[in-house]
């Protein structure tokens, strides 16, 4: 399989946190879960590799390209945040639209793309309205439809189903799966829920206290770590064993 | 026992508020009521008609002008972190605290000096000309402007322009359709309230252009001028003009920011 993502030593300080020597491969059309307690870096890490930060150490490259000195807009990445971050002054028509606008295509190739990305997401009864007005599930589907319309090289989601109930998360789970099948580009997604990294990864990530602290697939997520804060957090009984 | 406190307290409270409503309504009424016969007239009156133009173009020409330089002042001050950052922002605060009068003694003493000379004599003539007034309003408006401006632009989550950058758009359009977008009604409101200030500006202008009839005789200086001679009827149907663009721009300010409020709230 092509790696699309590679990171090697990479390291980001704030004022009160670290990224520190972060090493992670992913590969083409797989889906990895980052895992670890709020406050690990797990968001941090993500919005590394789409362009948030540009004064991190060590490297990261997205199909074959050093990203570390280029902005956002040149890296060609899908985003979205855990509380979905829709433009709340344009229409979902709008939102979804945006990518492509500022890609500078034509008017009826977007609204040809929008509506087709709508119905695909079963959300052509609400482009005209705003997101101030609509339910989670719906807010979710607009934002994935608005990442996904420009064809992205890897897709990005912040615990993109922490915010939904149960039977939403459901057949929102059953949309993430088809979209995996239709545009086959790597997801790289965080959650804090395992059964939520277990059912949807290939691989799981992790991260604690700013480093990735080990991958694993899904199978083998719990089998014990070295790090006791780790096993407390996966809930693993070391005495077990 | 308690109710009965609570009683007492919002009584007191609606009393004082019904005295201060009412003396203000008496100001106002005074001069309303004083200047209402003479206003027909006064509009008529080359004197009014003259200051009425002077009034609105140089609001407005230093509405535009304190737009254009707060936009990026305040864009600058919300998103970035830079050496200085703390004394920069005094520096723009402390002529919001500042008499007008202060203000306008400022801009005296600076465009009097050598640079000023140099100026009048490349043909911009500041000291005692129209184009002062604009250079007034500026000086007393844009620090209030950028205030309003930076206020706005820091209640845009610099996550949404990132997101922005991920669909593709560089610094320019994240500013334009996203900062800018969200924030046009609240830009608008602020241009329209330094346009209600500058319509009523004296005492910087007083200052740097003095107040020579039917040459920089804006409507607080027919005001001024008026009273001074003696004029009161005029000088009340002047006043009385300039309270009621000021209370068009209230009504046009408020139901902007009800507007605005509900775009948020959603």
């Amino acid at each position: 399989m092509d790696r699309i993502i590679e990171i090697r030593r990479y390291s980001l300080a704030r004022e009160n946190f670290a990224l520190r020597d972060i090493d992670l491969d992913i590969y083409d059309n797989e889906c990895f879960a980052i895992l670890g307690r709020t406050g690990s870096g797990k968001t941090m890490l993500l919005e590394s590799i789409a362009g948030y930060y540009s004064d991190g150490s060590g490297s990261i490259t997205i199909s074959g390209k050093d990203v570390r000195t280029l902005p956002a807009e040149k890296r060609r990445i899908g985003f979205v945040y855990q509380d979905h971050g829709l433009f709340p002054h344009m229409t979902v028509f709008k939102n979804i639209a945006y990518g492509l606008s500022m890609r500078k295509k034509g008017k009826n190739e977007i609204r040809e793309r929008v509506h087709d990305m709508a119905a695909a997401f079963s959300i052509s009864n609400i482009l005209d309205q705003y997101p101030g007005t609509l339910s989670g599930g719906e807010k979710q589907r607009t934002a994935m439809a608005r990442a996904l319309i420009t064809k992205p090289d890897v897709l990005l989601l912040d615990e993109p189903f922490s915010a939904l109930d149960p039977a939403t998360k459901d057949s929102i789970y059953g949309q993430f799966r088809r979209i995996r099948e239709q545009y086959r580009c790597p997801i790289l997604f965080v959650t804090h829920d395992f059964n939520e990294a277990q059912l949807l990864a290939d691989r799981i990530g992790i991260m604690s206290d700013g480093r990735l602290c080990g991958i694993r697939t899904p199978k083998m997520l719990f089998q014990p770590f070295e790090d006791d804060e780790l096993n407390r957090f996966l809930r693993i009984d070391r005495a077990a064993e | 026992m308690m109710k009965g406190r609570f009683k007492l307290f919002e009584c007191f409270s609606m009393f004082i508020l019904a005295v201060v409503a009412i003396f203000i309504s008496i100001c106002l009424g005074a001069v309303i009521i004083g200047g209402f016969s003479s206003l027909r007239e006064s509009l008529f009156s080359d004197e009014i008609q003259f200051a009425i133009k002077l009034s609105l173009t140089t609001a407005t020409i230093s509405t535009l002008i304190c737009l254009f330089l707060a936009i990026p002042c305040a864009y600058t001050l919300s998103r970035k972190d830079f050496p200085a950052k703390r004394w920069v922002t005094a520096v723009l605060t402390v002529p919001l605290s500042l008499p007008y009068l202060v203000l306008g003694l400022c801009l005296l003493i600076v465009f009097s000096s050598q640079m000023g000379q140099m100026l009048r004599d490349a043909g911009f003539r500041v000291v005692f000309d129209t184009t002062g007034i604009v250079i007034a309003h500026i000086l007393v408006n844009l620090p209030f402007v950028i205030k309003l401006i930076t206020e706005a632009f820091s209640e845009v989550d610099p996550r949404l322009e990132f997101i922005a950058g991920t669909l593709g758009a560089d610094e320019w359009k994240r500013f334009l359709t996203i900062t800018l977008g969200m924030t046009k009604r609240a830009i608008l409101s602020a241009g329209i309230l330094a346009w209600s200030r500058a319509l009523g500006e004296f005492g910087a202008t007083l200052m740097l252009v003095g107040v020579t009839r039917m040459v920089t005789e804006t409507l607080p200086a027919a005001i001024y001028l008026n009273i001074s001679t003696g004029d009161n009827d005029m000088a009340m149907a002047a006043a009385t003009i300039l309270i009621v663009i000021s209370l068009l721009t209230l009504i046009i300010t408020e139901s902007m920011d009800k507007k605005r409020s509900r775009t948020v709230r959603s």
